[in-house]
């Protein structure tokens, strides 16, 4: 049997880590192909229950990455999401999904070569825990 | 807990000009059954009683009302709802206010110290199938339950709520009469969350896909609540339609996370969503942990004042951030 290949969406907000992800694609850099990228303006954006959602429908891990701390386009969407966040990880290791599955970063439009790490590090780490498939989504 | 007292308080708040009704309860129509009831006049208190059996929360009854929109410049008549209130449901108002969900001066709140209530699954386990009315009040850490003309003591603690075991607010917070003396407050106790984060994942995940799939989705819990008095659910819509209405455990699962979820930073644990499920999922577990975590990284307890702002709208440069990459 051929191995694991993970699927994992990356929402991405678009004035940090969108680009940054484009200059890793524009440096030649290598990253594993599993993420499928999904924009959005900025991380405080995301509804928390995104993450479910997505976990439901197919994604075996979900990467969100915004801009640094204090670099918020929109000056404080980063600080909300990274609040909101760590209570849905907290909240989905507590019934039992691997806290692994939700990741969060910070990548700025200049690191094309983190956001290269980061990817590959989330895929491992999926690659590790296995598919997600006890409460997946019927579907239609 | 003099019931006289709180009827004179009700006929005194009933006698205002300004109140429209009184919110309390009533007995109900057997067992150990007590409803909630809306009195409009002085006479009619004479029904009204509360006991260590009144676990429903009135709360959720202030944001029920239909204000009907008026023509024009037409303003809304100044008239306030009066109601009991404990410990929880104080807590509640507060949150609600705080969300500016109702202003404060439609409200006439009579607090009511709360010694704690009586869950409703435990008296019934212990005297079946009892038709007759029964009354109970209670006596130096003792209840004294008269069924018919037939009485029986049981030990305060064999029968109490779980959510009142642990409250540490059973004084209320905000009213505008107070009726009787303050109440010590119990100790804050997370041993259980603590005790259940150790165990492996999969045993965790087995346990709550288990409960979640015995889940028939009344949304009583949801109703119980004084907190989900949204207008639009999220449960409701059906574009996007965040869960559908087929009963899986998926669904089920989506659902209850996005029920614990909203009320991360807001659930003030009053119990109602627990004593409200008909099928016993304890969903008191997902919102003590989610209360847990907003207490030790947030420092924020939900109702507490009526001004404070949620934890979610709100962020601190320093918030922890070890969990990203």
């Amino acid at each position: 049997m051929s191995e694991f290949e993970p699927n994992i969406v990356a929402f991405l907000c678009n004035w940090c880590s969108y680009a940054g992800a484009d200059l890793t694609g524009t440096s030649r850099i290598h990253y594993p192909p599993n993420v499928k990228v999904i924009r959005v303006m900025c991380t405080g954006r995301m509804n928390p229950l995104f993450v479910v959602q997505a976990l439901r429908q197919g994604a075996d891990g979900v990467l969100i990455s915004g801009c640094h701390p204090g670099e918020c386009h929109y000056l404080k969407g980063n600080y909300l999401a990274r609040r909101r966040f760590m209570l849905m990880r907290n909240l989905l290791g507590f019934i039992g999904i691997n806290p692994l599955r939700l990741r969060m970063s910070w990548v700025s439009a200049s690191e094309g070569k983190k956001f290269a790490d980061v990817v590959t590090t989330v895929t491992e780490d999926i690659k590790k825990i296995g598919p997600q498939q006890s409460f997946t989504r019927e579907a239609v | 807990m003099n019931i006289q007292k709180i009827r004179d308080e009700a006929s005194r708040a009933l006698g205002r000009k300004d109140v429209k009704y009184l919110i309390g309860y009533q007995k109900g129509s057997y067992g150990f059954r007590v409803s909630p009831a809306f009195f409009q006049t002085k006479e009619e208190v004479e029904r009204l009683i509360f006991s260590p059996l009144c676990q429903v929360s009135l709360a959720p009854y202030l944001t029920l009302e239909e204000v009907v929109p008026l023509p024009g410049e037409e303003k809304q008549k100044a008239s306030k709802v009066a109601l009991l209130a404990r410990g929880c449901d104080s807590r509640a108002i507060n949150q609600i206010l705080a969300e500016k969900g109702i202003p404060r001066d439609r409200l006439f709140i009579i607090g009511i110290p709360c010694e704690g209530v009586i869950d409703r699954r435990k008296i019934e386990a212990r005297f079946p199938s009892v038709t007759e009315p029964a009354e109970v009040r209670e006596e130096n850490g003792k209840y004294i339950i008269a069924i018919g003309d037939q009485s029986h003591e049981v030990p305060k603690e064999e029968l109490l709520a779980d959510a009142c075991k642990v409250c540490r607010y059973p004084n209320p917070l905000i009213y505008d009469k107070l009726t009787g003396d303050k109440v010590a407050p119990h100790q804050a106790n997370y041993d259980d969350i603590t005790s259940w984060e150790e165990k492996p994942l999969e045993e965790r995940l087995q346990f709550w896909l288990d409960q979640f799939s015995r889940c028939i989705r009344c949304y009583a819990c949801r109703n119980a609540c004084p907190l989900c008095y949204s207008t639009v659910c999220i449960l409701d819509r059906l574009d996007p339609q965040w869960v559908k209405r087929s009963n899986d455990t998926s669904e089920n699962l989506m659902f209850h996370v996005s029920r614990a979820f909203h009320l991360a930073g807001r659930c003030v644990s009053c119990g109602e969503c627990e004593r409200a499920c008909p099928m016993g999922i304890p969903l008191m577990k997902l919102n003590r942990k989610l209360e847990k975590d907003v207490n030790d990284l947030f420092s924020y307890e939900a109702g507490k004042d009526a001004e404070s702002k949620s934890p979610m709208t709100t962020f601190h440069v320093e918030d922890r951030e070890d969990f990203i990459l």
